[in-house]
């Protein structure tokens, strides 16, 4: 099995505060990879520094074998890596098809003159993207919402067409920002299932933050546990449930140490 | 009750100070005269037992009691008749104190003989004798008192009527049902389901786009070809602002250069290059194009205010550099360019009917680039921009590269209207091309609605075709204007004609299962 993302190291200093401090980890493809930790562990801070909005600095980050340190944002989506947001970031006066085509932007081709002259490449692509976002609607089960603004779907759908619009650029990766956050239990069952499609028809490497620890549990095949910007755990999900140092970052320490 | 009374009494307080406003202006005498003039009244001639000018007076002031009530009775929805009347009359009644105060004042001092005019210009004693109905102070402000209370009653006692009858609700039905009985005739419907139909309607306005030039004269010719002009901008600065959200507040200045290229290049002085207007033309949107990229390079990590600011100085630095000393040698100073050459088309020296001709086929041109652009990748790319830039880069979208390219088009568009504006014209200099030029487009474009092509047309009409028609104001045209577009802004917050966004799933014409013929 191939490696899809391999951080080796990686640093992050905002000042003086180090909010990632030399972070291991490997995701395999075609897998599903959790980030835990208590708030303020570092999490959306080590998405930024995969996604290239930061530059670590120091280590290195590795996506199929090849660094993208270094690279901006819009390149790294290039690569094959796509992301959602933990507080839902539509583009919210756009309607939820036109979401899913701006993220079908780096798949296509199409300049400002093609666009101007209507050449027929440009008029093929245009019918395959809309195609293909009719296709990505009917995949997270929105048909019928396509030309509704994205700001007036509900919640549920807004989350699902955040990750259509990640989908569309047909990524190797796809890190989530807490899917779940504000759901009920009955959402969040739909949300497990629909991670689960998500790697099994897809066949993508899936990285996702969550604080949802039934999520978490029911979906991962792996978990790495950040507190302080350090990885202080990895494992199954059932390793990390019994590890006594995931339980004292969540909980505290018992009383009896504090005694002793 | 309590509260009732109160707003009664606050709505009789705005509506006399909007009176008072109006009188101490002098714009009563204006309002009256027009009135007068529109019912083609004679001067001095007695209509209803009055003299024509009080006649027309009374109507105005009339509206406005009538107005406070109509506004005073809209409040108390669903209020029982006799608490609508009385909120109604309270609200006249206060207006008319207010108003009669001033009037007696003002009455008094003018009947001895102070001139008032000398601290508010327009305050002159014919007004103040128009205000008092031709009377005395006493009459006249006791008839003031009376007539704002009983036309507030009336208005009141109207709106009540009207609302519970619901007249206005069936009149919409009747209207709705009519529309539809047309669209289910077989014919009109076949006719709008079928292909030609938008190409007749394109046909339509083209013919109108081609005689209206040679009907309405030179006058309105200039006033149509400057709300082209401004359509052109618009349009340009709508791709900037509207639908990339790049907030450019400098955009005169790619009009500037665009028509000192045209100026400079064609003109005898101050240079002697007397090219060819069409030679001329692309070489403008070339230089404007140009200047849009060069301008962008070094302001693309601003965003919002710090964009604006800094556009807004460009402005200001291209216009006070066309009038500075040093560069008086090509620029030809504050005193700008005279004989500007224009088109020559097979002997056909250009006239205002030519001109116009031009600016139509401009606008026709941009707003096809504009259309073809905002419904491809390039616009949606703009449009996640404007939204969220930051989830728009992680959406593998160059930013920097769609920003240089919406300030380039943008700039192209300027710059073509700067080549058409000098030209016809015949002269440009530094005044042409000030901050306001700017700011009018600015507001062109979000008075007619953000990011739409119909709105900046509706906007480009607004804002330089309105203050045109409201000549007949005088010097009360601002005035006008501007409280027209404050209730513009509120009754239409997003614009006269906002975008509306195409739609992809249900396109037009595909069939759409339990849905059919979806608009």
């Amino acid at each position: 099995m191939k490696i899809a993302l391999e951080t080796r190291g990686v640093v992050k200093q905002f000042g003086g505060l180090v909010a990632v401090n030399s972070v291991d980890l490997v995701v395999p493809e075609n897998s599903i990879f959790s980030v835990i930790g208590p708030n303020g562990a570092g999490k959306t801070t080590f998405y930024n520094c995969i996604t290239g909005f930061y530059t670590p600095e120091k280590g290195d980050v590795l996506f199929f074998g090849e660094s993208i340190l270094g690279l901006s944002p819009d390149q790294i989506t290039y690569r094959g890596i796509a992301r959602t947001y933990q507080n839902i970031r539509l583009f919210s006066t756009m309607s939820a098809i036109e979401n899913i085509m701006v993220g079908e932007h780096s798949r296509l081709n199409a300049n400002w003159a093609e666009a101007i002259i209507r050449t027929p490449r440009m008029v093929k692509e245009e019918k395959a993207a809309v195609e293909e976002a009719r296709r990505l609607l009917n995949f997270v089960g929105l048909t019928g919402l396509g030309d509704q603004a994205a700001r007036n779907l509900p919640y549920g759908a807004q989350r699902r067409l955040e990750i259509a619009r990640a989908l569309a650029s047909r990524p190797k990766l796809l890190l989530l920002d807490e899917p779940t956050a504000g759901m009920n239990p009955n959402e969040t069952a739909e949300m497990v299932d629909f991670v689960h499609r998500l790697r099994d028809e897809l066949g993508i490497a899936i990285l996702l933050i969550e604080h949802d620890m039934r999520m978490v549990m029911g979906v991962s095949d792996r978990i790495a546990v950040l507190d302080y910007g350090e990885k202080i755990a990895e494992g199954s999900p059932s390793e990390i449930q019994n590890n006594p140092r995931v339980i004292e970052a969540y909980l505290g320490k018992p009383m009896s140490e504090y005694e002793a | 009750m309590k509260t009732q009374i109160k707003s009664s009494l606050n709505a009789g307080i705005t509506f006399g100070i909007v009176s008072l406003f109006l009188y101490l202006i002098g714009f009563t005498t204006t309002a009256s005269q027009i009135i007068q003039n529109l019912f083609k009244l004679k001067p001095a001639s007695i209509v209803l037992g009055m003299d024509s000018l009080v006649f027309s007076f009374s109507l105005f002031i009339g509206l406005i009691g009538v107005w406070a009530g109509v506004n005073q009775a809209r409040s108390q929805k669903g209020q029982p008749f006799g608490t609508v009347l009385m909120s109604a009359t309270l609200t006249g009644l206060t207006h008319g104190l207010i108003v009669a105060l001033v009037a007696y004042i003002t009455g008094s001092l003018n009947a001895s003989g102070v001139k008032m005019n000398t601290y508010l210009s327009q305050l002159l004693p014919a007004s103040v004798k128009l205000f008092l109905f031709n009377q005395t102070s006493v009459l006249g402000a006791l008839s003031q008192l009376a007539f704002l209370t009983l036309t507030a009653l009336l208005g009141g006692a109207v709106t009540y009527g009207l609302t519970v009858s619901n007249v206005f609700g069936k009149l919409a039905d009747a209207w709705h049902s009519l529309w539809k009985q047309v669209n289910s005739v077989p014919a009109v419907a076949r006719f709008r389901a079928s292909p030609y139909f938008s190409s007749v309607m394109y046909g339509l306005l083209l013919l109108v786009m081609l005689l209206v030039p040679l009907r309405v004269g030179q006058y309105w010719n200039y006033t149509l070809g400057t709300v082209g002009i401004y359509v052109l901008l618009g349009l340009g600065l709508n791709i900037v602002v509207g639908l990339a959200g790049l907030l450019n507040l400098g955009y005169v200045a790619f009009f500037a250069i665009g028509a000192y290229t045209v100026a400079l290049l064609t003109s005898p002085a101050p240079h002697g290059l007397v090219w060819n207007f069409w030679l001329v033309l692309p070489l403008g949107i070339l230089a404007a194009t140009l200047v849009g990229v060069l301008l962008v390079v070094p302001v693309l990590r601003m965003r919002g205010d710090y964009l604006a600011i800094v556009t807004l100085g460009f402005g200001e630095i291209i216009r006070i550099l066309s009038k500075s000393d040093a560069l008086t040698w090509l620029t030809g100073g504050p005193k700008g360019v005279n004989n500007v050459g224009g088109p020559v088309l097979f002997g056909w020296v250009f006239n205002d009917v030519g001109y116009l001709y031009l600016i139509f086929l401009s606008v026709l041109l941009a707003i096809f680039v504009t259309r073809r652009l905002q419904n491809s990748r390039v616009g949606r790319a703009w449009e996640s921009m404007r939204e969220d830039e930051t989830v728009s880069r992680a959406m593998g979208i160059n930013i920097l590269r769609h920003k240089v390219l919406a300030f380039a088009i943008g700039a192209a568009f300027a710059g073509l209207g700067g080549v058409l504006f000098a030209a016809r014209n015949q002269f440009t200099g530094p005044e042409d091309h000030n901050m306001m030029v700017s700011i009018n487009v600015l507001s062109a474009v979000i008075v007619g609605g953000m990011g739409s092509i119909p709105g900046v047309i509706a906007g480009a009409f607004v804002l330089k075709g309105l203050p045109e028609i409201l000549r007949e104001l005088e010097n009360y045209r601002v005035l006008a204007f501007a409280t027209l577009l404050v209730v513009m802004m509120l009754v239409r917050p997003a614009g006269i004609l906002p975008a509306s966004r195409r739609k992809f799933e249900h396109e037009k014409g595909r069939a759409v299962p339990g849905e059919e013929g979806a608009k």
